[in-house]
């Protein structure tokens, strides 16, 4: 009893201050019994290596769909999507944050039709889209928009409202103008959620998007994996999904890198463990 | 000249108004020094808001006999902006204004100063609390205001750093001459800098104490000692009036008891 509450004492990040190469470890061990059930499971025949292939025919299959380029043709097809998806969110979100942050009367006129569209989730307005703009590029990109941008917008729109009026009132004292106090002051400050905002879309975009390819698509990642699951290839789903998981793990790297390198005072405030 | 009149402003919190400053009417000649003591919430920090044109009387006017001046501000808390080092934050108000080479230049003789040339390229959370209150002295200092706006600036700072840079204050203020509004609850870092102490007390100045010692001055010197004794009584004596019926809560304080001016009072 008396040792158990001493223990509860201790601040919970002292208890999480594992070094990093025991915390590495940690991850590599569930990695590598994941790896292990999965091959026991496949070769020991508990699955019918139909529903579960082994490891290595998968990896052989992931090989077979690099070289002959049926994988990076998929691949480059939903990143071209994801890129013009979440630039037109980027383009459209950010923008009319600022312009609601700035004006709070727009803000109160648009805010109700906006708090509406969010509660819907993207992939319900597909059949929608999908009427209104055919299921060609138009469908796939207007779905990552309808996806990335409540994030991008909610979090600058968020980050501005945050910004602290005392560092404000520095800029006024300076006596800054307006648009200064917003590209000096405002902005910086609202950096740190508007980053957030921007790493949580890239991921709602990412399965917005593969969700979309699933329905209704010639191409893409999504596609490969229903297409492969009506041929009864259940390697190449499995090969799709670590592509997907993998592809969204390094887009989520890349910009944490791109935070790291740019604003270094931005790393501990933009950390969350998954978006 | 720097006239304000019957200068007051409200503020009203949950319909209840509070009177944060009640008619006061202070002349600042260009180049004085005034320190303002008072009981905490008495409105100094108001007091300097509105000198700063950070917000608007309520009553009264402030007028500026040669144009407004150019106003440099350091406040009760550093605030500094997280996303800049030190540099960056002191060069702030600097930047678009005067060319980068002389914002360089500026900074670093502003830095020197306040004894964090090794501190330049630091994060504001990389810095202890004394730290960063300096940084937001630099960065009004390196502005060479006009009017140089001081809220508790040394609060934060060990005794030797701040009587250091009381020095360094009236080296500046000797050199350049800005006018200088400077709030502080030590009695006598107020006789040590200022040529004029007002004493406030709910919203309203209640006396003034002209400082007529030569510079440099020491803390124990005899006239400087007497000063600020008859000072500490000024302040006892208010200690017990009652302000505004709507600063009323103040005297409900439970933190009341670890007002600086009660400390000193009962050391003989
Ligand atoms: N923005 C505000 N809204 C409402 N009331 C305020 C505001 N600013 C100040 N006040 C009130 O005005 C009064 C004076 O506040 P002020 O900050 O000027 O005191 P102060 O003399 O600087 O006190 P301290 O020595 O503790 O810093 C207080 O009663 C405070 O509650
Ligand atoms: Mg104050």
């Amino acid at each position: 009893m008396v040792a158990d509450a001493h223990w509860r004492d201790i601040p919970s990040y002292e208890r999480m201050a594992i070094p990093g190469l025991a915390r590495h470890a940690g991850a590599a061990c569930v990695l590598i019994a994941l790896l292990a059930a999965w091959w026991l499971a496949s070769a020991g025949g508990l699955v019918s290596a139909f529903l579960l292939p082994l490891p290595e025919t998968v990896l052989a299959t992931g090989w077979e769909l690099i070289s002959d380029g049926t994988l990076g043709a998929h691949v480059a097809v939903s990143i071209g999507r994801i890129l013009a998806g979440y630039g037109l969110a980027v383009a459209l979100a950010l923008p009319l944050a600022f312009l609601f942050g700035v004006s709070p009367a727009a803000r109160r006129a648009f805010e109700p039709v906006l708090e509406f569209l969010r509660q819907v989730p993207p992939l319900a307005m597909m059949p929608l889209l999908i009427l209104w703009l055919g299921i060609g590029e138009a469908q796939k990109i207007g779905i990552i928009v309808l996806a990335c941008f409540f994030p991008i917008f909610l979090g600058a729109l968020g980050g501005i409202a945050q910004c602290d009026p005392k560092l404000v009132e520095v800029g006024r004292v300076c006596g800054l103008p307006q648009r200064d106090l917003l590209r000096r002051i405002v902005l910086p400050a609202a950096l740190p959620s508007i980053v957030i905002g921007l790493r949580i879309a890239l991921g709602q975009g990412w399965r917005a998007l593969v969700g979309a390819e699933l329905v209704a698509s010639a191409a893409g990642l999504g596609y490969m994996i229903v297409d492969a699951e009506q041929l009864a290839r259940t390697d190449i789903v499995i090969v799709g999904i670590f592509v997907i998981g993998t592809l969204g793990l390094l887009a989520d790297f890349g910009v944490r890198r791109l935070i790291a390198r740019t604003a270094p005072w931005l790393r501990q405030r933009t950390e969350i463990t998954h978006a | 000249m720097l006239e304000l009149r019957g200068l007051g402003k409200r503020y009203t919190v949950r319909e209840r108004e509070v009177v944060a400053l009640a008619e006061v009417d202070l002349a600042l000649p260009p180049g004085s020094f005034t320190v303002v003591v008072g009981r905490s919430g008495c409105g100094k920090s108001t007091l300097l808001r509105l000198l700063a044109g950070l917000t608007a009387p309520t009553t009264g006017e402030i007028s500026h006999s040669r144009g407004r001046p150019t106003v440099g501000c350091v406040f009760q808390e550093p605030r500094l902006m997280p996303w800049l080092t030190v540099t960056g934050n002191v060069g702030f108000g600097l930047v678009g204004k005067v060319a980068k080479v002389e914002i360089a230049a500026r900074v670093e003789a502003a830095l020197a100063l306040v004894g964090l040339a090794d501190f330049r390229h630091a994060y504001p959370d990389q810095l202890s609390g004394g730290m960063a209150s300096r940084v937001g002295l630099a960065r009004a200092l390196v502005l060479e205001p006009e009017l140089l706006l001081l809220d508790e600036p040394f609060a934060a700072l060990d005794a030797f750093t701040r009587r250091g840079l009381q020095g360094e204050l009236t080296d500046i203020w000797l050199a350049r001459r800005p006018t200088v509004v400077f709030v502080t609850h030590d009695v006598e870092e107020a006789v040590l800098l200022a040529d004029e102490v007002v004493h406030m007390d709910g919203g309203r100045i209640i006396g003034r104490r002209p400082v007529p010692l030569p510079r440099p001055r020491d803390a124990t010197d005899r006239e400087l000692v007497a000063l600020r004794r008859a000072i500490l009584d000024d302040l006892s004596g208010s200690a017990g009036r009652r302000p505004q019926p709507a600063q009323d809560f103040l005297h409900r304080d439970p933190f009341l008891h670890r007002d600086p001016f009660l400390q000193q009072e009962t050391t003989p």
